[in-house]
């Protein structure tokens, strides 16, 4: 109990202290935006098949939820709820998280096993400047374009499986969808991306800096940060709708 | 490139039925497979709660927002019964599974292979697949299952906690109408589903962490590749397994 309070504590010191480093000295620009190319392009393949195979089983769900009231032409407008605003930035954060998360947290992990964080200290250069923040303002960077393209990949898989699996009438899945979809919506969701990008980065970075020596050590840090990254995310996203579309 | 991956795949093909034949053969390792699953099922089961339970709320909160134009909200219950049973579950379930017990099968081998404790035990004519491999195969197995039950629960749960506390449905309805509209067919598969993603969770664990090499780098790689591999694989299963099963049931 104790301990756990004390993580806590030593999460929000961690927090505290990047945060500091964000802002008091110039962000490192080229490093930033090669970190963000790494994230979203090691990311996007695999979010490309989870967006399209998550689409394709909304659309088969949905449809099999509504044929009971014979409104099974509402299936757009179920995708425009459940997937636009719901699924699509919860799944690009828990992809993101275990792709990209994942690697940051082994990869400072193995850092610090092998004092390579204590010798940036050593050269007097801070290692949450020099590690952390260019990470930060990568995941900030890529994770809302990643959401949008898992959006028009998941609605284009849902449509495909609409039209061309179970029968349905394909101007009018469109015509629902995006009369379902406010302008408003979309830019909620990179608000929530913005939110999960943030967690995921401070989670796994603080896993991979009090990480315990040993391969094992490093395989238990980068554990650790995909499921506390995922399991706050999902617990953010509840909040985060009810206050926005509640 | 192509070759590779292929070999990749025919490497993971003879693991995979080397595991499946010492599965059904004696002799079995009972009490590590015990202890493993005991292990895999209570670190993952408050994970589980806390990410289907909201995602039953979600579930709720949106579906409301599509049956009060028909004024059929009562009906609510069955759209989060057939979004939990079915896919919300055993996805999520095994997800975590895959995060949580894949990732620590695919950390414990890869370090016990390059330290060369697998090459020790191969030295002593001890079988590493039977002592170290199949007990943590059989406990993804045992245990995605067992978790996609206590995540049903939870959605469950999580969307009369929408429905009816933060949004005034009444009690009785919800429980009604999910007794009355869910299928016993919706548990079955789903649980059939969370049974299929646990074999291939621990194939996947157990083939990158027993083929890890390069070190503690090499060790961190298996482990990330586990949780991506395993949940791209599963999801795309899913889709297959949805299609062919409750495509049947509503026809």
């Amino acid at each position: 109990m104790v301990t756990a309070l004390a993580r806590i504590g030593d999460f929000g010191l961690f927090c505290v202290r990047v945060g500091r480093s964000t802002f008091r000295h110039r962000p490192p620009i080229a490093r930033s935006i090669e970190e963000a190319y790494h994230i979203g392009f090691r990311s996007l393949p695999i979010l490309l098949v989870i967006s399209a195979f998550v689409g394709t089983n909304l659309a088969l769900q949905g449809y099999n939820a509504f044929v009971p009231l014979g409104g099974q032409r509402l299936v757009g407008m179920f995708i425009a709820l459940a997937g636009v605003r719901e699924l699509a930035p919860i799944m690009v954060a828990s992809m993101v998280a275990a792709k990209a998360g994942t690697e940051m947290a082994s990869q400072i992990a193995v850092m610090r096993i092998q004092e390579q964080i204590d010798a940036l200290e050593v050269m007097a250069i801070d290692p949450h400047w020099y590690l952390v923040v260019p990470r930060f303002v990568g995941i900030c960077l890529v994770l809302p374009a990643l959401t949008m393209i898992s959006i028009f990949t998941l609605v284009l898989a849902s449509y495909l499986v609409s039209v061309y699996q179970l029968g349905l009438n394909g101007p009018e899945f469109i015509q629902l969808a995006s009369a379902t979809t406010r302008p408003v919506d979309l830019w909620y969701c990179v608000l929530k991306a913005f939110a999960f990008g943030i967690v995921i980065c401070l989670v796994s970075c603080y896993y991979g800096f009090t990480t315990r020596p040993g391969p094992s050590g490093v395989g238990r840090a980068t554990n650790a940060a995909v499921v506390v990254s995922a399991v706050v995310c999902s617990l953010l996203n509840y909040v985060m709708s009810e206050i926005l579309f509640g | 490139m192509v070759i590779d991956s292929l070999a990749g795949i025919g490497r993971f093909g003879v693991f995979s039925w080397s595991v499946a034949t010492r599965v059904v053969t004696p002799y079995w390792e009972i009490d590590e497979t015990a202890r493993h699953t005991w292990e895999v099922a209570s670190r993952c089961a408050m994970p589980v709660v806390a990410v289907v339970f909201p995602f039953g709320m979600v579930m709720a909160l949106q579906g409301l927002s599509i049956f009060d134009l028909f004024g059929a909200q009562r009906l609510l219950s069955s759209l989060v019964s057939v979004a939990v049973f079915r896919e919300l579950s055993p996805v999520l379930a095994s997800t975590l599974v895959a995060a949580q017990g894949g990732s620590a099968f695919a950390a414990e081998l890869g370090a016990m292979r390059i330290s060369e404790e697998l090459d020790a035990t191969e030295i002593m004519a001890i079988d590493s697949l039977r002592t170290h491999v199949v007990p943590r195969f059989m406990a993804a197995v045992i245990a995605a299952p067992a978790l996609n039950v206590i995540g049903c629960l939870a959605g469950i749960t999580g969307g009369y906690v929408t429905a009816v506390w933060v949004k005034g449905q009444p009690s009785a309805t919800y429980w009604d109408n999910l007794w009355e509209l869910t299928h016993p067919a919706d548990i079955y598969g789903g649980t059939f589903k969370a049974l299929v993603f646990g074999v291939l969770i621990g194939l996947i664990a157990c083939y990158q962490g027993y083929h890890a090499t390069g070190g503690a780098a090499g060790v961190g790689k298996a482990v990330n590749d586990t949780v991506v591999i395993s949940i791209t694989t599963f999801i795309i299963v899913n889709y297959f397994l949805t299609s062919a099963m409750f495509g049947a049931i509503t026809n």
